[in-house]
């Protein structure tokens, strides 16, 4: 079935949370069928992937906040860590 | 300090390029990024798409980053935001290391249009800021990159396997998605320098850096 390949063609990307690496499979799935089909043809209303991308959305928030990974000027980073000038 | 600027034109309308933009990860030209995360996405009131993505790079050489920096870790991250306006064609991205910015900071911005008499074909302009503070660095890494960029450039037609196909994504869109890896992610792509070249490059660079975002 066609959208099994392309299910496995995305499926070799991870996410940064092992957690959300199905999720975001999922996500990308349902983005790039939706970007190439509607989006780039002029229809950018009714986005059907807000669901799955807040479930996603959620996990990774969680992996990035575990892991100090230090994404600047995104909202939902509860603490405003300095970038740390360490030599070496 | 400006290091690297060039254009491309790619033999594919801009739709299609874009598409391949999107998901040009994974990629047999750079195993080293291992992860691709959409941390925000969404559409403005002019029906711009903006997206905010995570990179997740793994070192080339785990035991050379422990020595060099003194722990385990051999994930590195960059932040990539890109808007796509398809009205107008335009899709531009700004990115940038998120870590080892002890070392070497690197920010690139990329911008793709439809070319101006071919509607076949899309314009890639690119510049690349390479940010490192010490004597003479600037032309050892200028250096560095344009080899790694020529190296590259060689390879362009190596025959490599395309991965699953389907009728999202054919043999042609593989090349594709290889191509554009070819003219973009600097940063990922000096950590996919082998050997000697790496070591030689870390070595030399045990300074202070000061972040300077171009984006």
């Amino acid at each position: 079935m066609p959208s099994e390949s392309a299910a496995a063609a995305a499926a070799a990307m991870n996410s940064v949370g092992e957690a959300c690496t199905d999720m975001k499979r999922e996500y990308d799935q349902c983005f790039n069928r939706w970007f190439a089909e509607k989006f780039l043809k002029g229809d950018g209303s009714g986005d059907p992937c807000t669901d799955l991308f807040k479930r996603y959305q959620q996990c990774v928030q969680k992996a990035i906040k575990e892991k100090e990974i230090p994404i600047e000027g995104l909202e939902f980073m509860g603490h405003g860590k300095e970038k740390p000038e360490s030599s070496s | 300090m400006r290091v690297w600027s060039s254009e491309h034109v790619f033999s594919h309308p801009w739709d299609t390029v874009i598409k391949a933009a999107m998901r040009k990860y994974p990629n047999p030209m750079n195993p080293c990024v291992v992860g691709v995360d959409v941390l925000e996405r969404s559409v403005d009131a002019q029906g711009r798409l903006h997206s905010l993505r995570l990179l997740s790079t793994e070192w080339g050489l785990p035991g050379l980053v422990r020595a060099v920096l003194g722990t385990g870790r051999t994930m590195t991250y960059v932040q990539e935001r890109s808007v796509v306006d398809p009205a107008e064609k335009r899709m531009e991205l700004c990115s940038a290391n998120l870590t080892l910015t002890n070392v070497v900071s690197v920010s690139e911005r990329l911008v793709y249009t439809p070319h101006p008499e071919n509607a076949g074909r899309t314009v890639l302009t690119q510049e690349a800021v390479i940010t490192v503070r010490g004597i003479g660095l600037g032309s050892h890494l200028e250096g560095l990159m344009v080899n790694t960029i020529a190296s590259n450039a060689k390879k362009e037609d190596l025959a490599l396997p395309d991965g699953p196909s389907s009728p999202w994504r054919t043999p042609s869109d593989a090349r594709l998605e290889r191509q554009l890896l070819f003219h973009s992610d600097v940063f990922a792509k000096l950590l996919h320098l082998q050997g000697d070249s790496q070591k030689g490059f870390l070595d030399k660079h045990r300074f202070l850096v000061t972040f300077r975002s171009y984006c």
